[in-house]
């Protein structure tokens, strides 16, 4: 790996979506696939693939049960993911201020 | 996989700032200020019956000189406070527990929970030693006190003090600078020489207490209006 931010890029989560998942997990801890979908405003399907990802990648844990008669899936962040979205933030910062640097 | 990992829109300046306004977004979501505050002013103005219509209790003790000290205390208000707050600290972690369900997001209400619980433990502690220790020749655990600073020091044993303390670590937990001012507010006026020396200054009412009440509990009523006209409780089924 070289020195420049970039390369220390985690593909699996420098993305939109895959950013805002751990990020909304991380702060509130466990949450919930609607709340999810609404303020990523994404369809249910798309929602699911990157949960998938996330989930393949030891990044997120899913937990599917009932809430009365309605069924509810909470959406947990590993130790994995909680260290993977401090990266990805750092990286992003070094990438800001090297662009930064670059365009002065 | 059928999305890219990175697009156009994945700058690193728009990812951050995306990133940000998602965190804001959940901890506005996850707030609800306006409950504790609602339950601890119920639970202050709920206190006046137990310090008017119950007896108060007097400890004595006579010291080197032969001087004796008494000390006038509520011994209801001993027992009142500490199942009062306990069963606050169980209401309020209900509440967070059912709104967090029903938004969809976790809740951090447990740290302050217990948090709340241990300090209602500690106060409850402290102020029966106080109740059987009075100080005797201005002079309280081998600290020379005197007047203000006494009253001061036996009203850190108070449940306001507890209340106020348990407040700013829910601040804490909901990352409110809103909340560690009004705490502050709370804890500067309640913990006042003017505010707790009232009740000593040997006025004969029974109802000599009631100033004190109203106004611990009015300050967390007054902040509970002015935090759930920010936080708009009503709206709660939005996301």
């Amino acid at each position: 790996m070289t020195g420049h931010p970039a390369n220390g890029l985690n593909d699996v989560v420098h993305q939109r979506v895959r950013l805002g998942i751990l990020t909304v997990a991380h702060e509130a801890r466990q949450v919930e696939f609607g709340y999810l979908r609404t303020s990523l405003e994404l369809t249910a399907g798309n929602l699911s693939q990157h949960l998938s990802v996330l989930e393949s990648a030891g990044l997120i844990t899913i937990d599917k049960g009932y809430a009365g008669k309605r069924a509810r899936t909470w959406i947990s962040l590993t130790k994995a993911g909680r260290t993977a979205l401090r990266e990805e933030i750092e990286q992003l910062k070094l990438l800001i201020r090297s662009i930064d640097g670059d365009g002065s | 996989m059928t999305t890219p990992s990175a697009t156009a829109d994945d700058g690193p300046r728009r990812l951050l700032e995306d990133s940000r306004r998602l965190a804001r977004r959940v901890r506005a979501a996850q707030r609800a200020t306006w409950f504790p505050l609602v339950v601890f002013a119920l639970a202050t103005f709920a206190a006046i019956p137990v310090y008017r219509y119950v007896h108060p209790s007097l400890t004595c003790r006579t010291g080197q000189g032969g001087n004796r000290v008494c000390l006038v205390y509520s011994s209801a208000g001993l027992v009142y406070w500490p199942v009062a707050l306990v069963i606050a600290y169980a209401l309020i972690a209900t509440f967070y527990v059912r709104r967090a369900r029903a938004r969809g997001v976790g809740t951090r209400v447990t740290r302050y929970v217990v948090a709340g619980v241990i300090l209602t433990l500690i106060m409850g502690f402290a102020a029966v030693w106080m109740s059987m220790h009075p100080p005797i020749g201005d002079n309280l655990l081998g600290l020379p006190l005197r007047g203000a600073q006494l009253a001061a020091f036996v009203g850190l044993a108070g449940p306001a003090t507890a209340i106020g303390l348990a407040l700013l670590f829910l601040a804490g937990v909901e990352r409110s600078w809103g909340l560690v001012c009004l705490t502050v507010a709370y804890l500067a006026v309640v913990l006042s020489p003017a505010v707790i020396l009232h009740p000593l200054s040997g006025h004969p009412s029974v109802w000599a207490f009631l100033p004190r009440l109203l106004i611990e509990g009015g300050l967390l009523l007054v902040g509970a209006i002015a935090f759930a006209l920010v936080q708009r409780p009503w709206q709660d089924g939005s996301p």
